[in-house]
């Protein structure tokens, strides 16, 4: 006669399906809160990524390699900026220069066969379509030799504005900017949203900078943006460029952010957050855990007459404490998985609503569930050991 | 294991049993110096008033509760030195219970209640559904195989105890009170099954009752009356 047997697998399992078909409303109760917690983890772990690779395909258009130049006014000082820097002498004092261009902005109406717009009015350098990446989609840019004409490049965004079925915004058109009319000699192709460029391209509209007095009577450099060539320190063409522009100005400072600092500055914030939001989760698991181990004492003290019949019938201490145990990690299984759907139609929600492409985080999913299974496991050891240390003759007792 | 302890006679013998409890700040001894044997194959009734400590003999002999001193052997086993785990084993392949409240888990069906004992054995889900089905057909209730014990009636069920106590071929039945919560009729089936098991297949019977008619028809009876135990050879 051999002492020593383990329940079978298929045993096991039957026994886990029979927990599952016989769950109360206070276990499903408690697998409310389990389905929250494990919701919760699994979207905002995925809700954390994907916004993480947001800022990430930001970048990725707009490349590692430019620069973008401000210039707050020294002190109090009021005096304005410069109408223009000489952007040639910026790029002889410092080497790995690319290109380099200049904007002047502000905004006005735009009017094109008596419709309006509002759009940017972008003074800008022939540096600055390179500068900034600008692809066309018919047409040309700005050029050297259109500085003193009432030239204009415009916008995916505002030629759509000003267009009409059967009337579309066309080269050669002209549209009216106050009292001027300015020849469209290009359109721009639909540019994705930079986080560096303070400059919403799609919504702009691209005059020669020496021009900008015609509609404006104090334009001023607002920025400039510079691309380096490939392979070069960013940090040193930072600092040299500080020098050369500072050199031109009297009363401003020239500011220049580099995009891998603030890169660096977005995972490190959206590292926290994440942790933040995972916290919060772990406190909900946490919650459902002691919903469980609830469930699972009141379970253990209304079957005591069952632990009993099922000693007498055979079942050692450890069978006892693994069907309890197998009941909790049941229960928690069905919560997980509830909370893993629910997490990812959640997190699938929250992207559709920020206008991110959702995507899955690896991680989501086990990370989820396992952390579940694993708050289920140790909510549910101690009413399952207390189980098995009944005596078959007190279980049985019981009524 | 057979040789550790002085070779007491029979395949289940008590000597110089006790058994007491602690109630309420108050030393109360159920059992003194019991002592018993009872051989394979046999057939026993344990009579006593209410109170005697017949179920608390009962229970020493199912291996559910332990005495305070004394020696026990079960089948060869020394019960004193067995561990909790070596308990559940030999409870689980010579030993079938049948109780007064038939103690089916409500849960499960009739035939996964028979198959329960099976499971502790290692023995898959399958096969132990096979022979738990068999079992339930010698009880003449395989058509209800997948009713709940709350749909059957107290015959039913008690004959579904019966299938649950034999379904590990054990060698001894205990039975306490299996016909109390029956009809005159209904008991009398019950009793007839019991016997038949005891005749046909060798199983040993050991029956706690209050009813001398039942004791009537078994080898021996035992009685029990204050703790102590007393052979009435009658018959």
């Amino acid at each position: 006669m051999s002492l020593r047997v383990e329940q079978s697998l298929s045993q096991l399992l039957h026994e886990a399906f029979v927990s599952l078909r016989t769950l109360g409303k206070r276990s499903i109760l408690a697998l409310l809160g389990i389905v929250i917690g494990s919701s919760s983890v699994v979207a905002l772990i995925n809700i954390g990524h994907n916004a993480a690779e947001d800022a990430a395909m930001i970048f990725k258009d707009m490349g590692t390699d430019t620069l973008v130049a401000q210039f707050p006014p020294k002190g109090n000082s009021t005096v304005p900026m410069p109408t223009s820097l000489d952007l040639q002498a910026v790029r002889q004092a410092v080497p790995g220069i690319a290109h380099i261009g200049a904007i002047s902005s502000f905004s006005g109406p735009v009017v094109f066969h008596g419709r309006t717009t509002n759009a940017g009015l972008i003074g800008s350098t022939p540096g600055l379509k390179d500068a900034m990446r600008l692809a066309l989609r018919e047409g040309r840019f700005l050029s050297e030799f259109d500085s003193g004409e009432t030239y204009a490049v415009v916008g995916d965004q505002i030629a759509q504005a000003l267009s009409m079925p059967g009337d579309p915004l066309r080269l050669g058109d002209r549209v009216r900017v106050n009292d001027y009319l300015f020849l469209i000699i290009g359109i721009l192709q639909n540019q994705p949203r930079s986080m560096l460029i303070p400059v919403q391209t799609n919504e702009s509209l691209f005059i020669p900078a020496a021009g900008m007095r015609r509609i404006y009577s104090s334009p001023q450099v607002g920025s400039v943006v510079l691309r380096a060539t490939p392979g070069q320190d960013m940090e040193r063409i930072a600092s040299d460029a500080t020098k050369a522009m500072s050199a031109q100005l009297m009363d401003h400072t020239v500011e220049i952010q580099i995009p891998q600092q603030m890169i660096d500055g977005m995972t490190r914030q959206s590292r926290t957050f994440a942790y933040l939001l995972l916290a919060l989760g772990a406190i909900s698991l946490v919650g459902g855990g002691v919903g469980v181990m609830n469930v699972m004492l009141m379970n253990v003290s209304e079957r005591r007459r069952e632990i009993g019949i099922r000693m007498a019938l055979g079942a050692r201490q450890r069978d006892i404490r693994n069907l309890f145990l197998l009941e909790a990690v049941t229960l928690t299984a069905v919560g997980a998985l509830c909370g893993a759907v629910m997490g990812m139609g959640a997190a699938y929600l929250y992207a559709w609503l920020s206008g991110w492409q959702f995507s899955l985080a690896v991680s989501a999913l086990p990370l989820g569930v396992g952390s579940t299974l694993l708050v289920g496991l140790f909510f549910g050891i101690y009413p399952a050991i207390s189980a098995s240390r009944l005596q078959p003759v007190e279980a049985l007792r019981d009524e | 294991m057979m040789t550790d302890t002085p070779t007491l006679p029979g395949f289940i013998s008590l000597q110089g049993i006790g058994k007491s409890y602690q109630l309420a700040g108050q030393h109360l001894a159920i059992l003194n110096d019991v002592n018993l044997s009872i051989a394979r194959g046999e057939s026993c009734g344990i009579l006593g008033a209410s109170g005697s400590g017949k179920s608390t003999l009962l229970n020493i002999l199912g291996l559910l509760d332990l005495p305070d001193c004394g020696a026990y052997r079960f089948a060869g086993h020394d019960i004193f030195n067995a561990t909790p785990d070596q308990l559940a084993a030999i409870r689980n392949q010579q030993i079938g219970f049948v109780f007064q409240s038939f103690n089916l888990l409500p849960r499960l069906s009739a035939l996964d209640n028979v198959a329960l004992p099976l499971s502790y054995r290692g023995v898959s889900r399958q096969e132990s559904v096979a022979r738990a089905l068999h079992m339930l057909e010698q009880v003449g209730l395989a058509e209800r195989a997948h009713h709940r014990p709350a749909d059957l009636s107290g015959g039913q069920r008690q004959r579904v105890a019966i299938a649950r106590a034999l379904v590990g071929a054990p060698a001894v039945i205990l039975a306490d009170e299996p016909t109390g919560n029956l009809d005159s009729h209904t008991a009398q089936d019950i009793m007839d099954l019991l016997l038949a098991l005891n005749h046909e297949q060798g199983v040993t019977l050991i029956i706690v009752t209050h009813d001398p008619h039942i004791a009537e028809r078994l080898n021996r009876q035992i009685l029990v009356r204050n703790g102590v135990v007393h052979e009435a050879q009658c018959v």
